[in-house]
């Protein structure tokens, strides 16, 4: 299992503001939610102990093998480069802070109110009682909607009629190099594979891209990252005041509510609330968002024809396609990589021909991506195979990607009409040295060397044909 | 032998209405072709719409098996399966009846040729060796005291595939190699008959004698005559059953009714394993030997026997030698009466001969002895009742509105069923797992 | 690499309060009140919740002659307020709703205990129970809400303070073999009494972990370190394994835990001494086997004493 996306932008910051950051005990419940299950076992094992824990005894709650040695060791060394544990003297303590913030976290208690103020019950029946309540169900539906214009703007590459994101959202957008920064802005090949990665890891993406800008734009990153884990932890279909929020935060607010992430009545509402992308965002379990949004987006047949919501897609050995959508961002996304041929109420048909995949192949999707895709998104009948998708069409779909391999353009130079093989050995043996040589042939005595090495290698020949002569 | 008699009665009934239909079609003048197009129709009206011979199925269609209700739904179909189950489980009868439990069973397979026929798909040769590794871990699981050899017919030879043991891992790698077991030649009823005789020869009384017997061919190659083998197998009180693959032998059916087993045809792939997958619980012992078999009056005699529960002793102790091997082993049993240190249970103690088993094993067949009684479906809700089943602790499903007949078959309209002992109400759900894998009541326990 | 994302635990609770009382009034240092052991389960139901958004928890009480669900995780597309809990900023929601509901539903079930203080506890009802509702979580075709599909990996924790029950021996093995079927495994923590047959060989047979807590007022830690993880993590780090394992039984006759018995043939019925028909079956057994077991009907007695000296090793 892949490390979170998260973890590596932790471990880049400084060991003031991860203290700093620890504080709270909403992010050192959400921290310890990202790790790995050993690193969580230890840290769990650490945290009710008062001193710290000699290296010895603690190498024994491992078994005796080799790969769980490798593991442990690798656990351990990802625990200290988040700072969590520190080494002193040969044994082993929790991080101070950390320790302090979880205990608080899992016993209760304290009043950090990093868990987010909720709105008072009684209080919200009086005021919104005639507005009508914010049901679990209207905020799913506008999460999915926020969060499908962004993917959708970015499948039509701004050209289709329709919402288009907030400019904050197209700022981001261009800023990671998921659209071009062109005017119009198309999508680059970074933004197609970014569409095809399961809807979890999409948002993590974007939102590491937001929080590498919003070091740039000089907020402070402990202020922002904790707002993102007290999200994290929220209550799906509460609403919280803003009026404790930090004056960085109520900024990131703005840009969250774009996202989908939380949703408020009113631009200055003073209350919010957190939609299903944010509670789930320290949840691993991509499932949960995406079978939240498509459940929400078959608005136009609100009796959920689809038996099960988390796949679609059937894609028979022929490379025929099935996709029982009707969706029209899954439409787009299809559309990328398969050759569609008829469309119907809540099915879509298509094949995968080898001019679509090649297509896609040089949108910069990569053959990896596509079946990935095909196998998130399997019908639950496809889910019965094993291999889920056949690998007829695996296969097929990777020696179409091969094809594009076979001829690969590199600038340079040939060299040719050495005199003698000794010239030649020794230019081949010199443009070797430099790594410069793509190609050769002794045979002809000819070979091809990058362009780069192009200036180095004529002044050797040149040195040698002068002290030669 | 119900999948027998059905057989039968079905053949005589195919006959009659395909003799109906050439009359009809006479009649009508109708051509050949339509007459094909009707035949098949009439076949699986006869066989409940759902089994049809094997041979004559040209193509499989699994969509024909359910049905769906007038709004495209399946539950019908899914209720009709589960009303199925509920009403096998009724009419099994409760109370304790006498079974033997200290099992042996051979299992004849056929490598005939003609066991690479494709009427059962992929062929009968691979269906039964899949079949057979379901059936071994299945029967082990029932049967943990037991012991089951395999025996194979090839080239008119009995060819022992793997021996009495009560390992099923064991037996499962005799069997895993399927190129060795590759079909050929005739198969000998007579010669593997002997040949499973003689392997269980050694029993004590107690335990039963079993052969089970797949069988493909349509003959048997044997060198002497074959009635003195049954005469010897009953004398010998060993239980015959048969599975044909391919159609009903005199010899086998003898065989079978001779020795008190039991003889069965499969029509299909599902039926095939039905009728495997039956010979897996114990038999019933009758007290008085009814109409079954005259082999059976003379059945295991009974007999108290002294058992030792060891204690097990981990992988981490100190290494000392065991009385079995003689070797330097850390983990193993120790004997209650002479605390001498075996490697395996189940066995008999080498110094005082006392018979070791684990109490898990003998405990595993219990589930007969006491069986939970059958829920019985309720038709309403009672004001009291409560709102969570009393096995999951989940809410009960909503009563639908559009009701089949259920509530005749067994199949409870409001998806309740209670319990007669302690008056708690289970879900449907419960009721199936309570009453095939936990074997113990929630609500009286 | 193999890991499932989520994971269900099933906890069940001996609150037996006769069990309990002794535990309390033990020497310094090894007391352990209800009261305190509590509060630490509690802390550990949230470590378990704390791991992964998505794990699930599930606790039942084994109440004397009764067992209780006392609460179970709602189905993730359940609405997530629960009213009997305010909200609270201070407070990881969940952990608070379960903390409330578990800590006033034993309160309530304590309150409504009143002649049976001696009774054995519901231990087996309670492992049934919490079976069927691990049937009901694993096998989602029937359920009505769709729930994510990703592959749970239940596993039981039982926390037992009562002694064997040697009454309830055959129930306790068949939700054993049940348990093993689906692939659940039964950690045991013995924190008062004696050690426990039955729930060493529900452990062992399940591949799950028993462990008699030797220092009862570290009851956090232990359960930390011994039974938080997953089952896929147990293959790294050293857990406890088992100490050796009493495969005794308990005979049908009596209700004696015996070590060695005497089993009918016909339908391995155990007894603790010889009997000449058996209870379960009423098979006869042969005169002959009765003698050398030193039983005979008393017309019998000389003779078969006389016999089963020699043949018997003693």
């Amino acid at each position: 299992m892949a490390e979170h996306a998260l973890l590596p932008f932790l471990r880049a910051q400084s060991q003031n503001s991860l203290t700093r950051l620890y504080g709270r005990p909403s992010a050192c419940l959400s921290v310890s939610r990202l790790l790995q299950p050993l690193e969580q076992q230890i840290v769990m094992s650490l945290l009710w102990l008062e001193a710290p824990v000699a290296m010895a005894s603690i190498s024994s709650w491992t078994l005796p093998t080799k790969d769980a040695q490798r593991q442990w060791e690798a656990a351990i060394g990802s625990l200290n480069s988040l700072h969590l544990i520190s080494e002193t003297r040969g044994a082993i303590d929790l991080n101070p802070m950390f320790r302090a913030g979880l205990r608080t976290a899992i016993l209760g208690g304290g009043t950090h109110q990093s868990f987010g103020v909720p709105c008072d019950k009684s209080d919200k029946e009086g005021k919104d009682g005639k507005r009508g309540a914010v049901t679990i169900d209207f905020l799913d539906k506008h999460a999915s909607q926020k969060w499908e214009t962004i993917l959708h703007y970015m499948v039509s590459s701004g050209t289709e009629q329709g919402m288009k994101p907030s400019e904050g959202v197209l700022y981001l957008l261009r800023n990671g190099g998921l659209m071009s920064s062109a005017t119009p802005s198309t999508i680059t090949s970074k933004g197609f594979q970014f569409l095809l990665r399961p809807p979890h890891a999409q948002l993590w993406d974007l939102l590491s891209q937001f929080l590498q800008m919003s070091e740039d734009r000089g907020m402070d990153l402990v202020e922002v990252l904790s707002f993102l884990f007290m999200l994290s932890t929220m209550e799906l279909g509460q609403d919280y005041f803003t009026e404790f929020l930090t004056e960085t935060q109520e900024v990131m607010l703005e840009d969250l509510r774009d996202y989908g992430l939380v949703y408020q009545r009113k631009a200055k509402s003073k209350r919010f609330h957190p939609t299903r992308l944010a509670t789930t965002l320290t949840s691993s379990l991509p499932p949960l968002l995406s079978s939240s949004m498509k459940g929400s987006s078959l608005e136009s047949n609100p009796a959920g024809g689809t038996p099960d919501s988390q796949g679609f897609i059937i894609i028979e050995t022929n490379y025929r396609l099935y996709a029982y959508t009707d969706n029209p961002l899954q439409v787009a996304v299809l559309n990328l990589f398969v050759a569609l041929k008829s469309r119907f109420p809540n099915l879509v048909v298509g094949a995968l021909s080898r001019e679509s995949v090649k297509r896609a192949l040089d949108n910069g999707i990569t053959a990896d991506q596509i079946i990935s895709y095909l196998t998130t998104h399997a019908h639950p009948m496809m889910r019965k195979n094993n291999p889920i998708i056949s690998s007829t069409v695996q296969d097929q779909i990777r020696i179409w990607e091969n094809e594009r391999n076979r001829v690969r353009t590199e600038e340079g130079y040939l060299y040719n009409d050495f005199r003698t093989e000794r010239d030649y050995q020794d230019v081949l043996q010199y443009a070797r040295q430099l790594g410069m040589v793509v190609w050769e042939s002794d045979a002809k005595k000819i070979f091809f060397g990058r362009l780069a090495g192009h200036e180095n290698i004529r002044s050797f020949i040149s040195r040698r044909t002068q002290s030669g002569m | 032998m119900p999948p027998n008699r059905s057989n039968l009665d079905l053949s005589d009934s195919d006959y009659d209405e395909e003799v109906d239909v050439d009359d009809y079609d006479g009649g009508r003048k109708h051509t050949g072709k339509t007459k094909g197009k009707e035949l098949p129709k009439n076949r699986d009206m006869g066989l409940g719409g759902k089994d049809g011979y094997s041979w004559e199925a040209t193509y499989t269609r699994t969509w024909d098996a359910v049905q769906e209700d007038e709004g495209g739904s399946l539950q019908n179909a899914v209720e009709d399966l589960l009303a199925r189950g509920r009403r096998r489980r009724l009419l099994a009868p409760t109370g304790a009846i006498r079974r033997t439990i200290i099992r042996h069973l051979v299992i004849l397979i056929d490598l005939s040729s003609s066991m690479l026929d494709r009427d059962m798909r992929p062929t009968r040769f691979d269906l039964t060796l899949q079949y057979t590794r379901e059936f071994i871990v299945e029967w082990f699981d029932q049967n943990p005291l037991g012991q089951v050899g395999i025996i194979g017919m090839r080239g008119g030879l009995g060819e022992k595939i793997g021996d009495m043991t009560g390992n099923p891992q064991e037996i499962l790698k005799t069997i895993s190699d399927r190129d060795k077991l590759l079909p050929d030649g005739e198969p000998s009823l007579q010669n593997a008959l002997e040949m499973a005789r003689s392997s269980m020869n050694h029993l004590p009384a107690h335990s039963s004698r079993e052969v089970l017997i797949l069988f493909g061919s349509l003959t048997t190659c044997d060198p002497g005559n074959i009635h003195d083998t049954v005469q010897a197998a009953i004398s010998d009180k060993v239980r015959v059953s048969v599975v044909a693959l391919a159609a009903e032998m005199k010899i086998c059916r003898d065989l079978c009714n001779k020795t008190g087993g039991a003889f069965g045809v499969a029509l299909n792939e599902g039926h095939y394993r039905d009728l495997l997958f039956e010979a897996i619980p114990p038999p019933a012992q009758r007290a008085n030997p009814s109409t079954g078999g005259s082999a059976l009056s003379s059945n295991p005699s009974s007999d108290l026997l002294i058992m030792g529960f060891p204690t097990r002793i981990p992988e981490s102790s100190a290494p000392s030698l065991c009385v079995c091997h003689s070797e330097l082993k850390r983990h193993g049993y120790l004997c209650p009466r002479c605390l001498a240190k075996l490697c395996d249970v189940p066995t008999d103690c080498d110094i005082c001969g006392l018979m070791i088993v684990s109490s898990p094993h003998l405990a595993r067949s219990y589930h007969h002895l006491f069986p939970v009684k059958p829920y019985q479906a309720r038709t309403t809700i009672a004001d009291a009742a409560p709102e969570t089943c009393g096995g999951c602790s989940l809410a009960f499903p909503v009563p639908r509105v559009t009701l089949s007949d259920g509530s005749a078959s067994g199949v409870s309209p409001v998806g309740r069923y209670g319990c007669p002992d302690c008056q708690k109400d289970f879900c449907s759900d419960c009721d199936e797992f309570v009453h095939s894998v936990l074997h113990v009541c929630p609500g009286c326990s | 690499m193999s890991q499932s994302a989520q994971s269900h635990l099933t906890l069940i609770l001996d609150l037996s309060p006769k069990q309990w009382h002794l535990s309390s009034l033990e020497p310094d240092g090894q007391a352990l009140s209800l009261l305190s052991f509590i509060t630490q389960v509690l802390a550990f139901m949230n470590s378990h919740l704390a791991l992964r958004h998505e794990n699930t928890i599930s606790v039942l009480g084994a109440f004397p002659r009764k067992s209780v669900m006392l609460y179970s995780t709602p189905g993730a597309n359940d609405s997530g307020l629960d009213s009997t809990a305010p909200q609270d900023a201070n407070t990881y929601q969940p952990f608070k709703t379960v903390d409330t509901i578990v800590s006033s539903r034993i309160m309530e079930e304590m309150e409504s205990i009143s002649d049976s203080i001696d009774s054995p506890t519901g231990l087996v009802g309670a492992l049934s129970k919490g079976l069927c509702h691990i049937n009901r979580v694993i096998n989602p075709a029937t359920r009505s809400s769709i729930e994510s599909s990703s592959p749970l990996d239940p596993r039981m924790l039982i926390l037992s303070v009562s002694p064997d029950m040697s009454t309830s021996y055959i129930p306790i093995m068949n939700t054993i073999f049940a348990a093993q079927k689906l692939k659940v495994k039964i950690d045991v923590c013995k924190i008062f009494g004696e050690d426990n047959v039955f729930l060493q060989q529900a452990a062992h047979l399940t591949g799950g972990s028993y462990v008699a807590l030797m220092q009862r007022n570290a009851l956090l830690q232990y359960l930390v370190m011994c039974f938080l993880a997953s089952s896929s993590l147990r293959k790294i780090v050293a857990f406890p394994t088992h100490d050796r394992v009493d495969l005794r039984a308990a005979c049908f006759c009596h209700k004696d835990i015996v070590d060695i018995g005497y089993v009918c043939s016909v339908c391995l019925s155990i007894f603790c001494s010889p009997v000449p028909v058996c209870s379960t079956c009423r098979t006869k057994f042969p005169v002959k086997t009765l003698r050398r077991f030193g039983f005979g009907p008393p017309k019998a007695v000389g003779n078969g004493t006389s016999k089963s000296g020699s043949a018997t090793p003693q």
